[in-house]
């Protein structure tokens, strides 16, 4: 048996990601957008890290500067936590190679790790979060220091993603267990309480200050190139280098152990249920089944759902700034299946198309589903961050109510848009498994986020209108051209030709 | 033969972009009949199969099936047909019984229950009704496969593939199914690139290469070692 401490494995294992990577490469449908991708990725994270400081009162240590800088070591904390999150709910983060297809190949765990860890930027809350770090970093510190203080925060982005690959790993090992999964939800049910309990007992705050780690690492950032910057170098990299190399060892004790979750679904059996009385409840029940019992949908909605809501619950936010929250959790939900939703048929999808019942009825059918998921996973996110946010006035609540149909609808339309337009035929049994290829989900996540943050940020200034007739006279046009482009990917769907390329494309 | 073609197949193309997968296929196939489409993979079987249960259009050509233009008549065709696709054929997290009830909604069936569940046991299934097919083998796959495609005792019987990986008793369930279907009338079209099994279930056999037909033949023709050597020289 191969070990992670072995260095002919490792060498071996950098080969093999290479060599993984460069078939990933040739298989990119349109090479000129994904160069074009990456040169905006590398422009926009340049910008974030530089354009900051040109503003004026950047690096003045007052104001809105000196606040930016005593927030940064609590967002590079942020950023930690959610590279933990992100790569426990994705079971030991994203796949470099399917595993349906990488079965026939010698990929050992460490390849699979070191992959996950390329992957992992490829998400856009990762993405947003570092982004965020590099501005406030660029704003709060002094010009002459930003050099160090960005490369030194560059490290921490690696830190955090290397160290969050390596509790994902360690949680997988131990949800692989006999009792590995009831364990695995005591602790986040234990963790989410100790959240809440401190932020309600407002000790939040003095925790964060008493873990001094990334307080110490930004003072030495802001030293400017010295002794106590190469020693906070040497700290973060030494960190670096263990939780890269350690997290092979989970990753080896993990794949030696069968997934239960995955096994537990695939061996499920479901008693019969009563026919429903109509073509649209038998399409809409067999696809909510097809939703419900995967894998991967059920651990990315119940993070999904839950962590915004927890955030916020602590964040203590009001009615107007609740509205951000479900084009957040929306966006988040679509992209577990909904940008190729027809990929849940899988190969079944050829013998669902010979029978006879209306296109505009299958696609009536996968439209609701989608919808019904993303308002169930939002409902969840809004009902926790209402319960510190007191009684809501009626211009607040409609102003919510708008936004959460709006978005939804904005979501569901854009995911059934590119669901006829990029379909790929992927296997959603694993809870690593992603519904498209990960440049395209950071392409459609990105769109997404933007929309839906927008639109959530025009009703968050409605909320504060005292009329509530005004958010639902903004909501028309957003509903109505939402539905507009519905139906217009509805109407793509009833062609049978493009109907053909999407069922064969999914059925691989 | 008096009475017509139930399936009627006329200088057939199919095109995906560059790609012509079909290349001029012309069929008859009647009622009562089994008829057998031989060849490689990527001859073009599967493609044509999939034109005639109205899953994939036609680029050129006429199909007519049961009475039905497949062009303008799909979803007529749909109800006529019984389709097992070449690959998988399954909704992966739904049961066979959850497979059934969607087609026997989809296809109004009224007391379908105890023929789905002696179609299941006779496929061996019966002990796995109620689970879901992510974890099912390729052969038990194929032969759920085939009993969706018989449930509604369909007109045109089409089976894509329906021995690959199946087991003896699963492939003696098929036969009985084409024995069944042919002795009530219904047309049956077998693609299957082992000729041995499909000289033995059908009554004809159309040898598709490079996406066009190449030959068509009476089972005996294609059977014994000059069938066989008769078939590898077509293949070529």
């Amino acid at each position: 048996m191969p070990t992670a401490a072995s260095w002919t494995e490792l060498r071996r294992s950098v080969d093999d990601v290479g060599a993984l990577l460069a078939f990933r490469a040739s298989a990119v449908r349109r090479p000129s957008a994904f160069r074009l991708a990456a040169l905006a990725f590398v422009v926009l994270t340049a910008a974030a890290a530089t354009l900051p400081a040109l503003l004026p009162g950047a690096g003045s240590g007052s104001g809105y500067a000196l606040d930016a800088l005593l927030l940064l070591p609590t967002a590079m904390l942020g950023l930690l936590v959610l590279a933990v999150a992100s790569a426990v709910a994705s079971g030991g983060g994203r796949e470099l190679l399917a595993r349906e297809h990488a079965v026939a190949f010698p990929v050992s765990p460490t390849t699979d790790h070191l992959g996950a860890l390329l992957l992992a930027p490829l998400n856009i809350a990762w993405v947003l979060q570092t982004w965020v770090l590099l501005a406030a970093a660029a704003y709060g510190v002094p010009r002459g220091q930003l050099a160090p203080a960005q490369l030194g925060l560059l490290v921490w982005v690696a830190v955090a993603t290397a160290v969050g690959q390596l509790v994902a790993w360690s949680v997988e090992a131990v949800r692989r267990t006999r009792h590995g999964v009831a364990v695995v939800r005591l602790a986040g049910a234990v963790v989410a309480l100790a959240a809440v309990v401190l932020q309600v007992s407002g000790r939040i705050g003095t925790l964060l200050d008493e873990l001094g780690a990334t307080r110490w690492l930004v003072v030495s950032y802001v030293d400017g190139f010295g002794l106590r910057w190469l020693g906070a170098m040497a700290l973060e990299l030494t960190l670096l280098v263990a939780a890269v190399a350690l997290g092979a060892l989970p990753a080896h004790l993990a794949a030696r152990r069968a997934a239960r979750d995955e096994l537990r679904v695939e061996s499920g059996r479901h008693p019969a249920r009563r026919l429903p009385r109509t073509a649209l409840g038998v399409l809409v029940r067999t696809d909510r089944g097809s939703v419900w019992r995967a894998v991967p949908m059920r651990r990315g909605i119940a993070v999904l759902a839950v962590g915004p809501g927890l955030v916020a619950l602590a964040g203590d936010l009001d009615w107007a700034q609740l509205t951000i929250l479900p084009g957040l959790v929306a966006s988040g939900g679509a992209l577990l299946f909904g940008v190729n939703a027809w990929c849940l048929d899988e190969r079944g999808g050829l013998w669902r198309e010979s029978l006879p019942v209306g296109a505009g009825t299958v696609f009536a059918a996968r439209a609701w589903v989608l919808a019904e998921f993303l308002l169930i996973a939002s409902a969840i996110t809004l009902a926790l961050a209402a319960l510190r946010a007191g009684a809501p006035g009626p211009a607040e609540l409609t102003a919510l109510l708008c936004t959460w149909l709006v978005v939804v609808l904005q979501v569901v339309s854009a995911a059934m848009r590119w669901s006829w337009k990029r379909p790929f035929a992927v296997d959603l049994r694993s809870a690593r498994a992603t519904p498209a290829p990960p440049v395209v989900m950071v392409a459609c996540s990105v769109e997404l986020a933007v929309v839906t943050t927008l639109t959530g940020l025009v009703f968050s200034g409605l909320a504060r209108v005292p009329h509530a007739e005004v958010s639902l006279l903004v909501a028309a046009p957003f509903v109505v051209w939402s539905l507009v482009r519905l139906l217009h990917a509805r109407d793509r769907w009833v062609d049978p030709v493009v109907r053909a390329r999407v069922v064969t494309t999914v059925a691989g | 033969m008096s009475a017509g073609p139930v399936v009627d197949v006329r200088s057939l193309h199919v095109r995906f972009g560059e790609v012509e997968a079909v290349a001029g296929v012309d069929l008859a196939a009647y009622a009562g009949q089994a008829t057998g489409l031989l060849g490689r993979n990527g001859a073009g079987k599967s493609t044509t199969m999939r034109v005639l249960a109205g899953v994939v259009p036609p680029t050129a050509g006429t199909v007519v099936v049961a009475g039905h233009d497949v062009r303008t008549r799909a979803l007529e065709v749909k109800r006529a047909v019984g389709y097992c696709p070449d690959v998988g054929g399954l909704v992966p997290r739904a049961t066979p019984w959850e497979h059934l009830q969607l087609a026997a909604r989809l296809r109004r069936l009224r007391g379908w229950e105890p023929r789905a569940r002696d179609l299941l046991e006779r496929f061996e299934l019966g002990d796995v009704a109620h689970r879901v097919t992510t974890g099912f083998s390729h052969g038990m796959g194929r032969r759920l496969s085939v009993v969706l495609a018989a449930l509604h005792e369909p007109e045109v019987l089409l089976l894509d593939e329906p021995f690959d990986g199946v087991d003896p008793i699963g492939v003696e369930a098929t036969f009985e199914v084409i024995s069944d279907a042919r002795s009530r009338g219904a047309c049956v079209l077998v693609s299957t690139h082992l000729r041995e099994l499909a000289v033995e279930v059908c009554t004809s056999v159309l040898v598709l290469r490079g996406g066009a037909q190449v030959a068509s033949a009476t089972a005996r023709e294609m059977a014994g070692e000059e069938g066989a050597r008769a078939y590898r020289s077509l293949l070529d």
